[in-house]
């Protein structure tokens, strides 16, 4: 009797879960048609001239309002030059992660390895600078880059890989002192020097860090929007953000069409980016997590 | 230790050299010729400004650079730009008050070629006897008419003399919207890249009336005398245009242009410089009127001209980039392309002696009410404390077009009168 | 190789050298000179004169809109802790349950992340002005619709992070644990709280501070959406310190002051953290 009663009751929480998963299932497909749905927006008024969006940015495109690929035209070939911001962005984010990864994990090697004052006080350094607001160091960061002509996308890697190299630092050093030292030994032993051990030993290992690292600075790096507009010659060289951030108002008018068709140009290939990088970008935000 | 030390120390200096040389390239335009760097202040005369800098270049060599402030954000751009090393050598002030502000960076212009070129002192900003400012641009605003339109809701400018008149015939227009399909006023739109109309260049004639009435050029603390006036003009403009006043901010000069153009709209106020946007509603169906505010003697009230675009040279630049900037300036001013990119390309009547004649309609609308013996109304808006009142100013206005009622127009009165003298009190700290 | 990489300069300059002089250059210098600039009345640094603690008297005298940026930020960061954190929690025990889509619906909670602030920003004015048209009003209206604004954008960025974190956490509590205490004849709300929160208590408490300092130090989006319209109501902390910096010509030094204190503000937000996961982990 009481097992026939366990039994049946199993049975029917089998069905009920079933009957709620599909219930969950379509609740969930509405709130995310919401939660895409900005995007989709934004898509849409790409093809609407400027009034139409602003007054009544959920229509879509009709006779009246669709001025078909004008916006894309207008955006990539004014003298806003999108296309040369986008360019720069790239060039921004893939040097600075490039040096960040590998100088960081080098440095942080040296600091986990080298016990002496200054790599203590390095690494104390380093973790203090991650809570230290950009707002703080804003003004003498941008006297500074410009003394040092510290001003253009080829450069200014150097700035980002020194406000960057906290977090950097920090998630390096903590899976380098979990990093049995036996290994390395061994290298030794093998007479490798630690040139050598590092670059054929230690960073395969590490291999999963630097992605998480690579993964949270580009996020950042690509994303930013003050330490370029501050540190850049912006009359030469603009971001991303700077343009899209422009188009609001200079040249005496709201390019709000330039401004829909720049962001479908610089979101399209972060989301499908995205989509084929999505394990390693949520690894990476998880094993950012766990500094603070 | 000391072998160790030397060695950092070394590597140090090697590492910071190297990119030195890296950098090196980055730093151009220093050569014997210096180059100019131009923060323009008009975002309207942009291309003019690019077009007219290459055409320099191409013909003598020296490098010229301009790059246009976003609308509204002239001083932020200017204080940023203005402290890197490669700083612009040529940017504008707007009067007295800007010269306060930036006096540390004015070159001495009195005895420029260009100051030369002149037709009168007036158009200068000068301090203790010597010249740091050279107006290059003269213009003038008031209320621009469709007059096709007007006179299709059956009336005509005669009928507007003064507020009261002027008022007469925008509620009626208003009133028969529905019929005419259009409305009296474009949207009095307070986004950026708009309400510097009603901060700045509407705000000036309450402005105006009590320096006039009180026989003073500037002051420290405004009484706001004519602040009823400003707020019968501003009820007008917002209460009888294409969109509800409770929008206002999110309506950019592009809208109400859009709505003058596609006839949305009879009245739109704006200056000089807007005569490109409106040209396409021709010449003949065009009428700048005066903005009457309901002051006592207003029937003999003209258009608002005047100037807050004086030209200075970053006294802290090079010697050679001062001088480059100095020699770009007179070849403005007295050059063929030059005279010709700013009387034509960007529709300025500049204060030079050897200025063309603007091709601009308004210009010569201007120049006939002042003919006929009208006032002039000068620009008091250069001695506006700071952009910060403006900005203070408006964003009360735009509340209070959203929340008619006399408790948010305390907001603008307290924005406006103790605003100002705090706004002075700041810029004196 | 401690030994080997202590006694050769050439390894101290080829691995930490570079990061040395960048972290110098972009972070020690500047974080030595803004200290230094806050007692100073300067332009452009190169006229900075001295004069000692006046900034700071001058922040809590000459300009009301600080304090007003302060409780903003303040109410901001605490509310939008809240909202983020649940939403994200309750979305991560849905979606670490067995049902059609999960991975699909995790994806697409997570992809705001991927646009900068100033995308963010831009795309919800549109938007939101849009929905206020109807009522005739819009974003900049009054500081309220500026504080939910700034809400809804915040949410949307960061619950798919939060989400994130939490569903690791979550797939980290054992499910015989669950199912032994549902066989003791624990409810669902009883394995909830006495079970799952508990055992999640580290990804609360790292999302939490995430949020909350995020929510301090929050800039892209405000100046994106609002631009601290109307009359600052709308300005969060890291806002009023830009435009004290560039807004106002002479106002350097106070705007840097204002920035030492918003640095001791965070920091001590993070210190607090620290503290309570020290404590935690001691238990």
């Amino acid at each position: 009797m009481e097992s026939t009663k366990k039994f049946k009751s199993a049975d029917e929480i089998k069905i009920k879960r079933h009957v709620s998963d599909y219930i969950f299932t379509i609740v969930f497909t509405i709130i995310c048609a919401f939660w895409v749905y900005p995007l989709i927006m934004v898509l849409i008024n790409s093809f609407k001239d400027k009034t139409h969006i602003t007054t009544n940015p959920f229509n879509l495109p009709n006779a009246e309002s669709s001025v078909q690929w004008q916006n894309y035209d207008q955006a990539v070939n004014t003298k806003m030059d999108f296309m040369s911001a986008l360019w720069n962005s790239l060039t921004i984010t893939v040097l600075s992660v490039a040096l960040i990864l590998l100088c960081t994990s080098m440095a942080a090697y040296f600091v986990v390895r080298v016990k002496a004052w200054y790599t203590t006080v390095f690494y104390y350094l380093c973790l203090f600078s991650m809570i230290v607001p950009f707002q703080m160091i804003m003004f003498p960061l941008s006297k500074v880059t410009d003394t040092l002509q510290l001003n253009t996308p080829t450069v200014i890697p150097f700035v980002y890989l020194g406000f960057g190299a906290g977090t950097a630092m920090f998630m390096f050093s903590n899976f380098l002192k979990s990093l049995p030292l036996e290994i390395e030994e061994a290298a030794m032993i093998d007479g490798c020097g630690p040139i050598k051990t590092f670059f054929s030993i230690v960073l395969p290992i590490m291999k999963p860090t630097v992605i998480s690292v690579g993964i949270l600075e580009t996020m950042w790096i690509w994303n930013d929007y003050l330490l370029p507009y501050l540190v850049l010659r912006i009359r030469y060289f603009k971001t991303v953000p700077i343009v899209i951030q422009y188009f609001q108002g200079s040249y005496g008018r709201v390019e709000w069409g330039a401004i829909m068709a720049s962001m479908v140009i610089t979101i399209t290939p972060i989301v499908i980016l995205y989509l084929f990088l999505q394990r390693y970008i949520i690894k990476g935000v998880l094993s950012g997590a766990v500094k603070g | 230790m000391k072998k160790r030390l030397a060695l950092i120390l070394a590597s140090a200096m090697l590492v910071s050299s190297a990119l030195c040389s890296l950098t090196a390239c980055s730093g151009g335009g220093s050569n014997a010729k210096g180059h100019v760097y131009y923060l323009n202040f008009k975002p309207e005369q942009d291309q003019a400004w690019q077009d007219l800098a290459a055409a320099y270049t191409e013909e003598t060599g020296v490098q010229v650079d301009v790059l246009t402030a976003a609308q509204g954000t002239y001083e932020t751009t200017l204080a940023s730009e203005i402290a890197k090393t490669d700083a612009p050598t040529l940017f504008q002030i707007n009067g007295p008050v800007g010269f306060a502000n930036w006096k540390d960076y004015c070159y001495d212009m009195t005895d420029a070629a260009v100051t030369k070129e002149l037709t009168s002192d007036a158009f200068t900003v000068k301090d203790g006897g010597k010249i740091y400012g050279v107006a290059y641009v003269v213009e003038t605003y008031g209320i621009i008419c469709n007059t096709k339109l007007l006179q299709q809701a059956g009336h005509s400018l005669d009928e507007i003399t003064n507020f009261e008149t002027f008022k007469a015939v925008v509620e009626d227009i208003q009133a028969n919207k529905a019929k005419n399909g259009f409305a009296a006023f474009t949207s009095a739109g307070m986004d950026s890249s708009s309400n510097w109309r009603f901060q700045t260049h509407l705000a000036n004639l309450p402005i105006y009336y009590e320096y006039k009435a009180d026989g003073i050029g500037k002051t420290d603390a405004i009484k706001g005398t004519y602040l009823d006036n400003y707020r019968a003009i501003w009820d007008l403009y917002i209460n009888n245009a294409t969109c509800d006043p409770g929008v206002l901010s999110t309506k950019t000069n592009d809208d109400a242009v859009a709505e003058f153009v596609n006839e949305q709209a009879v009245f739109y106020q704006n200056g000089t410089w807007a005569y490109g946007d409106v040209s396409a509603v021709g010449d003949e169906n065009l009428q700048m009127i005066p903005i009457y505010i309901g002051a006592e003697g207003e029937e003999n009230q003209g258009l608002c001209t005047g100037t807050e675009n004086f030209w200075c040279v970053n006294s802290q630049a090079a010697e050679e980039d001062i001088q480059a900037t100095l020699d770009f300036l007179e070849w403005v001013a007295t050059s063929d392309k030059g005279t010709d990119a700013l009387a034509n390309a960007m529709n300025f009547v500049s204060p030079f002696k050897k200025a063309k004649e603007a091709s601009n309609l308004f210009v010569k609308q201007d120049a006939a009410y002042t003919a006929a013996g009208k006032t002039p109304v000068d620009w008091c808006f250069a001695t506006m404390p700071s952009e910060a009142w403006k900005d203070d100013v408006g964003s009360a206005l735009t509340a209070y077009a959203a929340k008619q009622n006399d408790t948010s127009w305390e907001a603008v009165k307290t924005a406006f009168v103790d605003g100002w003298a705090k706004e002075v009190a700041k810029s004196k700290a | 190789m401690e030994k080997i990489m202590k006694k050769n300069p050439l390894y101290f300059c080829l691995f930490l050298l570079p990061t040395l002089l960048a972290f110098m250059i972009g972070f020690v210098v500047p974080f030595g000179m803004g200290i230094y600039l806050s007692f100073c009345k300067f332009n452009t640094m190169n006229d900075a004169k001295w004069v000692g603690i006046n900034n700071y008297l001058q922040i809590f005298q000459g300009d009301e809109t600080f304090t007003h940026a302060f409780w903003f930020t303040a109410l901001f960061a605490v509310i939008s802790t809240v909202a983020i954190n649940v939403i994200a929690f309750l979305v991560a025990v849905a979606l670490t349950r067995n049902f059609g889509g999960t991975n699909l619906f995790r994806t697409i909670f997570f992809m705001p992340n991927l646009l900068g602030g100033v995308l963010l920003g831009t795309i919800w004015k549109i938007l939101i002005n849009g929905l206020l048209l109807s009522m005739k009003q819009t974003l900049t209206t009054n500081g309220t619709y500026g504080f939910i604004g700034l809400l809804i954008v915040m949410i949307w960025q960061q619950v798919g992070y939060m989400m994130i974190i939490y569903v690791a956490g979550l797939q980290g509590v054992p499910d015989d644990l669950k199912e032994a205490a549902r066989i003791d004849g624990a409810n669902d709300k009883e394995i909830l709280f006495q079970i799952t929160i508990p055992l999640v208590m580290p990804s609360i408490s790292m999302c939490t501070f995430l949020t909350l300092t995020n929510g301090f130090k929050l800039f892209d989006q405000n100046l994106t959406l609002t631009g601290g319209e109307p009359m600052h109501q709308s300005e969060m902390l890291a806002l009023n310190i830009y435009s004290t910096f560039y807004d106002r010509v002479g106002w350097k030094g106070v705007g840097q002051a204002k920035a030492v204190l918003f640095f001791l503000l965070v920091g001590l937000i993070a210190i607090i953290q620290l503290k309570i996961t020290q404590s935690k982990e001691a238990d």
